[in-house]
């Protein structure tokens, strides 16, 4: 909690949204979560929940048919410079070499060269990549990969940052070191990370509220808070007793979701569908 | 100390001191060495063995064609010839060199200008001139059109069955209705091959913005890119395999569209050329135009294709 405190500012506003794919196949319902500034908040639950579409309706690439979305005030847009997005794969630009693609925000925004470069730099070296600036991207391994997409949205320096399962393509070592990767350069920015996971390890581990998402169009079944003391390190944390009384409920609430309303594999493929429709407009 | 610093020595580093002479040719062929070196003399093996069995006026070896080019195509027999005095003098009959020698100054002049007053270099030069003329504009309008495809659904939906028809019809098809609108010659050429290369190269290019589409574009607005710098810094870039790939298949296309067109709607032209040489039944002749027409294939795929497709290769590797 001390880490809430001492960011000051105003909160990510979800307020009464409802958004459905095409008017035919409603997501949320009356959706409300209010993200604390400098908050670490995780979703977690079954896939086809809406985890990947709330992303979409905070980062702008949506917009709520009623209801807003709004960040210190602000309705969003994806070209906000204070928003962050690390997506499942690492869709780093391939022709560009590894800090080159850690720069191509600063150099969307015009920071003249030098500036840019000392800037990115410094974040490159923050995710611990310091040696490979000039790789090309694809001659990365897939963790190195990530942790140059990470720097890349880092670089912008974003009060929030949105991220989407940014693990869940890596080997599980790799994965756990990530997570204190994660937190470490959280602890030092303490910038506000809204954390799409379908790991409830890795939810317990590094969030202060996790909210475990419903089924369509229920939005959010429960918010948990987590009182895990910080700061949290690997095996230390992992075997507290608390850990695994969080993650006895967390698999609980799950299990309740799933079968909530089973969704039939028809409905499944229809959310797919027009899931895919939405992103090729 | 050293012991061990002699443990660490490769392997490879000991042979080859040891018989460094006997192994540096299998090295040299372990490194180098690739079955694509096989490829052309083996065609030029198969061409001998069977030429061996036909009369040399029905198919010619391979350095019969070859002698067709030296002396018949590129340095046809010489008549006249410039004296040291700058007039041009008529050689008598039985002086007329067809073989190479050392030539005097007024010679060399002379055979020069037979190099250049060869038959062959018309018909080479029509045909590029065509390829460029067909090639080109397939060029601007597949750039334009692919993109406006790949960009616009509802363009892309009324240009995607016209694609797929011109596509289904052999593109010499044209050719006949063409010269009956143009006559013989280059507007005839030019728009068979600007049909046969435009449509595959619009498909082409229209499938790989599709393919941009999406990703790289969402982390590229996210990064705050707006719409010309997506264009900028993200279309441009990504485009640039698929592009390459569009001008290799509609220079391909263009060429063989070329060849083909000519030999129906032209008076000049490698592909007029080896018909009318088939015509009469010079089987060297339509050898060598099949030859030249391969090698400028060749030409501009390595001169052309080759260096830009080298610029993405790195970063397509994966």
């Amino acid at each position: 909690m001390s880490h809430i405190d001492r960011v000051g500012g105003e909160d990510l506003v979800i307020d009464s949204v409802n958004f459905s794919y095409g008017g035919k196949l409603s997501i949320f319902l009356n959706l409300n979560l209010n993200v604390k500034p400098g908050e670490f908040l995780s979703i977690i639950g079954p896939s086809g929940c809406g985890k990947t579409t709330l992303l979409n309706l905070l980062s702008g690439f949506y917009q709520p048919e009623q209801g807003s979305v709004r960040l210190r005030g602000q309705p969003i847009a994806p070209e906000d410079t204070h928003l962050g997005y690390v997506f499942q794969q690492p869709t780093l630009f391939p022709w560009l070499s590894a800090i080159e693609n850690v720069e191509f925000g600063l150099r969307m925004i015009g920071i003249p060269s030098d500036a840019r470069r000392e800037r990115a730099l410094k974040y490159f070296h923050l995710v611990g990549l310091k040696g490979f600036e000039d790789f090309l991207v694809l001659r990365l391994s897939g963790g190195m990969q990530q942790r140059v997409s990470l720097a890349r949205s880092l670089a912008m320096e974003p009060t929030l940052l949105l991220m989407d399962e940014p693990f869940g393509a890596l080997d599980a070592i790799t994965r756990e070191t990530m997570n204190d990767e994660l937190l470490r350069i959280w602890d030092e920015l303490g910038q506000t990370v809204l954390f799409i996971t379908h790991d409830i390890d890795e939810a317990v581990y590094l969030s202060d509220r996790i909210v475990v998402c419903g089924r369509p169009p229920h939005g959010i079944y429960k918010i948990m808070e987590n009182e895990l003391p910080r700061p949290r390190s690997g095996p230390n944390t992992r075997t507290k007793d608390l850990f695994w009384q969080y993650k006895k409920q967390l698999i609980e609430d799950i299990a309740v979701v799933t079968a909530q309303s089973p969704q039939s594999e028809e409905e499944m493929r229809e959310l797919r569908l027009a899931q895919h429709a939405e992103v090729l407009e | 100390m050293s012991v061990p610093a002699a443990k660490v020595s490769s392997p490879a580093s000991t042979t080859s001191s040891f018989s460094g002479l006997m192994t540096a040719p299998l090295e040299f062929l372990r490194r180098y060495a690739s079955w694509s070196w096989l490829s052309i003399p083996s065609l030029l093996l198969a061409w001998i063995l069977v030429a061996t069995q036909f009369e040399s006026y029905i198919l010619p070896q391979p350095w019969e064609v070859l002698d067709e080019a030296w002396n018949e195509m590129l340095f046809p027999t010489q008549e006249t010839v410039m004296d040291d005095d700058g007039n041009i003098v008529e050689i008598p009959e039985e002086e007329r060199v067809t073989t190479w020698r050392l030539l005097s100054h007024g010679e060399l002049v002379a055979a020069v200008q037979h190099f250049f007053r060869g038959e062959i270099w018309p018909h080479v030069g029509w045909s590029l001139l065509e390829e460029v003329g067909g090639f080109g504009a397939a060029i601007v309008f597949s750039l334009i059109f692919g993109f406006l495809a790949g960009f616009f659904k509802g363009f892309r939906e009324y240009i995607v069955p016209l694609n797929g028809l011109f596509m289904a019809i052999p593109p010499i098809a044209w050719a006949p209705l063409m010269v009956i609108i143009f006559g013989l010659g280059y507007t005839t050429i030019v728009i068979v091959i600007f049909i046969s290369a435009v449509n595959p190269m619009i498909l082409t290019i229209m499938e790989g913005v599709l393919q941009i589409q999406g990703q790289e574009v969402r982390a590229a607005r996210i990064l705050g890119a707006r719409r010309w710098q997506l264009l900028l810094y993200v279309y441009l870039p990504a485009s640039l395999p698929f592009v390459t790939a569009a001008l290799r298949i509609g220079f391909s296309q263009a060429w063989r569209a070329l060849v083909a067109a000519e030999m129906i709607g032209a008076s000049v032209g490698l592909g007029y050329m080896v018909q009318t040489a088939g015509e009469v039944g010079n089987s060297r002749l339509v050898l060598l135009g099949i030859a030249m027409i391969g090698l400028f294939s060749y030409i501009f795929e390595r001169m052309l294709f080759r260096p830009i497709e080298k610029r993405y290769e790195v970063w397509r590797l994966t």
